[in-house]
């Protein structure tokens, strides 16, 4: 979408006005294509739609699916179907019903593979395939052993009509495209293609996100589906088989087909390809050949058409000089101390937010948490610390609900989020950061905070919190962001979605000295300002000592000690579990 | 009924073999080799050229099944060179683009019509309560066992089992320790393609012997090898057997023709259930 984006940014074309000049370019082309090139192109736009579907599972959900002309013809069996049945209705609502039904047969292939990651699922599709192969080849199509024509829509019944038919339906299914990557599900399919544990914890079902995606891709193959269908009149297997299949899913990585305009470019390749060899008298079995080739250059050097044309224009628009960001700046201590003055301090209201009462967790032999107490009260700042392997990432796991295994209580407020999955658990209002980059590349920083934030926060207010943590401004993509920044990034998104408690785990890792300083500050800010309490991990004790009103001490998975700041840092216990033995004497 | 399961046992014979070779690459190399039926398909197509072009029967095997061991290897080697650290999907997603490039190719070479084989093991080799077992399924079965207790042996008890295991665990710290860790890899590729080559050439005479039909036994195989869950060679051995005799059985019943076709299917989505249960997130922490 670079290149529609650049588009619509520069000179404020919307989607929709983009569509209607391509509607009316197709009827140019209606008219004018030369005859023989008018069926080719009816080809091609089918390539395209079913490119778009499969953009969408392989290029932004990120998973390996090699079916998709299966799901095609489940679309064209539905539309030889109701041909032979004449179901009232006609050919566009009967293309829509295959729409539907793939669709339904995507959730149904989808629906196992949601647990199973990207190379299980390229293992199912393929059985799909080479499945409904054999038994479309033994079942043939309904209405095709007696030679039924699928009728095409009133008025668009030569070849020329049918093409501007096609046409109409490949803008119609772009823009729609078009908006479903901009919306909050298309930030979620992006977001679970880099990180699952990143996507649950931002509130969005994994399953979810998995299973939509799959099932609009399928769904967008139906329809490419019902208009071979109606393009040949009489739909054989030999026009969805596995091997074609294969070609697609190579094709769509070949170009970047999640781009619209990239599954436009390789829709034309389908019937260009193909149709240049024939000029040329070469089999046109080549054209698969170049396709693999292609592929394999593609995916090992893990660039695609696409991306190559976007990472170019992106280049260009940097060098006339996008946003830059200030970067995390300290405040003067008299500004600081106004701020605080002004929101009051982060001690807490004393009353209890997060308890857990309790907590254990064990991985076999190993207890990584034995009966773990921790209160966090409304609007305070509590740091656990410890050494490393003493537990305090395995607590965040289990707070959050990554460890669904675990003993003990968690409540938040008045809810008990005991069994509760991490997503049910984030749209409670506990969101989490991670110690790892788990924000993704593929998102710009402002999409990025509004797919966190779960529609909660306005650009203004988007702006106005990457602005207080520091952060790029919204329009800068985030590959473009060092990793130290990215944390940041992920904090000020975690922010804007205003939860009521906040965990950030390590996030000062990759900070110079004088962010850690801003940063700090930053943080004391937070209870006030966003009526969000923290609960913050962290090697760095001027850190902790700088922000935090009590603290909790993990060491071997079990508490060390709890309270105030000045008596947990002054405990013995506490010194020698850091310094080691040796520093005491 | 048995003497289907028997006559499928030669098919589930040659999906066991491939089972084993998925079930190694995955587990030494981190790559599920869509392409790996396909590398069998070509070494068996070439030796039907050299054997139509007169060259002797023995000497046009010996050349096919070479052939598909130097593709096996070109393949890994693209791999091991150029995505060395990279995801099993992204590594699986190279050979599913040369699973399209090698049918493509065959097509091209020796056309879309099914092969006549001629059989290497022709003819029956005996009988059991009237039921008659044929030479090919005796050898493929063979074959499959023999091939499971060998790399077993291979990686459990010998130094270059060792260095495998090392490398397939940690690729970077054995890299450190200064194993040649590309050779290795490349040798995974070599062998397997070997065994797979010599398990197409005795098969195909007795399979539909079209290049997608054979390449696409990667399906049936691939459900074999989740039986042991890409892990264990001797459940993907016996996921192999009882598949092809499943297979064989319903094939008695005309009506179950189509459901036949979707075993495979069924079987995989079951056992990838099985098997993922417990497994919830992508990322360890």
């Amino acid at each position: 979408m670079p290149l529609v984006d650049t588009l619509f940014r520069s000179r404020r074309i919307s989607p929709l006005v983009f569509g209607v000049v391509a509607v009316l370019v197709a009827f140019a082309l209606s008219a004018l294509l030369p005859t023989y090139l008018v069926y080719l192109a009816i080809t091609a736009i089918v390539a395209t739609i079913a490119l778009l579907g499969l953009g969408i599972v392989t290029g932004t959900a990120g998973m390996i699916a090699l079916c998709q002309l299966t799901f095609a013809a489940v679309g064209a069996w539905i539309v030889s179907l109701f041909t032979v049945l004449d179901v009232p209705g006609g050919y566009i609502l009967w293309l829509v019903a295959g729409g539907v039904v793939a669709g339904l047969a995507g959730v149904v292939i989808g629906l196992p593979a949601l647990r199973l990651r990207g190379v299980n699922l390229a293992v199912v599709t393929l059985g799909f395939a080479a499945a409904a192969d054999a038994t479309l080849l033994k079942t043939q199509f309904p209405g095709a052993p007696q030679g039924t024509k699928v009728p095409r829509p009133e008025g668009f019944l030569d070849d020329r009509g049918f093409f501007f038919f096609c046409a109409i339906v490949l803008v119609v299914i772009a823009v729609a495209v078009h908006y479903l990557q901009r919306s909050r599900f298309g930030s979620g399919w992006r977001s679970v293609a880099f990180s699952e544990r990143g996507t649950a914890s931002a509130g969005t079902s994994v399953r979810l996100a998995k299973l939509s995606a799959f099932a609009v891709s399928a769904a967008i193959a139906g329809i490419a589906g019902g208009l071979i269908a109606g393009q040949v009149g009489t739909a054989y297997p030999a026009g969805f088989s596995t091997i074609q299949s294969l070609a697609l899913y190579v094709l769509a990585i070949v170009s970047g087909a999640y781009l619209i305009e990239m599954a436009v470019f390789g829709g034309i390749l389908w019937v260009l390809i193909p149709e240049l060899l024939k000029r040329f008298g070469i089999p046109q079995d080549w054209g698969f050949v170049v396709f693999g080739a292609l592929g394999i250059q593609a995916l090992t050097t893990n660039s695609n058409l696409g991306q190559d044309l976007r990472n170019a224009l992106t280049k260009r628009r940097h060098r006339r000089g996008a946003g830059t960001s200030t970067g995390l700046v300290p405040l003067s201590d008299e500004a600081f101390e106004a701020s605080l003055q002004a929101s009051g301090s982060g001690s807490g209201s004393g009353k209890p937010l997060l308890t857990v009462t309790g907590l254990s967790v064990s991985f076999g032999q190993v207890k990584a948490l034995q009966n773990v107490d921790l209160t966090v009260d409304e609007g305070a700042i509590v740091g656990l610390i410890g050494p490393n392997g003493a537990g305090k990432s395995t607590f965040v796991d289990a707070v959050a609900g990554f460890l669904p295994q675990h003993e003990g209580t968690v409540r938040l407020g008045g809810d008990a989020l005991d069994g509760l999955p991490p997503h049910k658990r984030a749209r409670l209002g506990l969101r989490r950061t991670f110690q790892q980059d788990r924000v993704p590349p593929s998102l710009t920083v402002g999409d990025y905070v509004a797919f966190i934030a779960r529609g909660e926060a306005e650009p203004v207010a988007i702006a106005e919190v990457l602005a207080f943590i520091g952060c790029p401004p919204a329009s800068t993509r985030i590959v473009n962001v060092d990793v130290g920044t990215r944390r940041l990034v992920e904090v000020a998104a975690n922010l804007a979605a205003k939860p009521r408690l906040l965990v950030l785990d390590e996030p000062a890792a990759g900070l110079s000295h004088e962010e850690h300083v801003a940063f700090g500050q930053r943080l004391r800010m937070i209870p006030a300002r966003y009526g969000t309490s923290i609960l913050i991990i962290e090697h760095d004790l001027d850190l902790v000592r700088s922000v935090c009103s009590s603290i909790t001490v993990l060491n071997f998975g079990a508490v060390l000690a709890s309270g105030s700041q000045e008596t947990v840092m002054n405990d013995p216990e506490v010194l020698k579990a850091y310094m080691g033995e040796t520093e005491m004497l | 009924m048995l003497q289907g399961a028997l006559a499928g046992l030669a098919a589930g014979g040659v999906y066991a073999v491939i089972a084993v070779c998925l079930t190694l690459m995955a587990q030494l190399v981190k790559v599920i080799n869509f392409s790996q039926a396909a590398i069998g398909m070509f070494g068996a197509f070439i030796a039907v050229m050299f054997a139509e072009a007169d060259v002797p029967q023995g000497l046009a095997v010996f050349l096919g099944i070479l052939c598909g061991v130097v593709l096996s290897g070109l393949i890994g080697w693209i791999i091991a060179t150029w995505l060395p650290e990279a995801s099993i999907s992204a590594r699986s997603a190279v050979t599913v683009a040369s699973l399209l490039l090698l049918i493509s190719m065959s097509y091209i070479l020796f056309g879309t019509k099914p092969k006549t084989f001629r059989a290497i093991f022709p003819g029956p080799a005996f009988e059991v309560g009237g039921v008659v077992v044929s030479q090919v399924t005796v050898v493929m079965v063979a074959l499959a066992i023999v091939v499971a207790i060998a790399a077993k042996v291979v990686l459990s008890k010998t130094g270059v089992g060792t260095t495998l295991r090392a490398i397939a665990d940690r690729p970077v710290a054995a890299e450190l320790m200064g194993v040649p860790v590309k050779p290795f890899a490349i040798g995974v590729w070599l062998v397997t393609g070997l065994i797979v080559a010599v398990a197409i050439a005795i098969v195909a005479p007795t399979q539909t012997s079209d290049a997608a039909s054979l390449s696409l036994l990667v399906i049936p195989a691939s459900a074999a090898a989740l039986v042991g869950g890409f892990r264990r060679l001797d459940l993907a051995v016996i996921g192999g057997l009882g598949l092809g005799m499943l297979q064989g059985a319903t094939a008695q019943f005309p009506e179950l023709s189509l459901v036949r076709d979707w075993i495979p299917l069924v079987l995989i989505v079951v056992f990838l259930l099985w098997n993922q249960r417990k497994e919830v997130w992508d990322a360890a922490r």
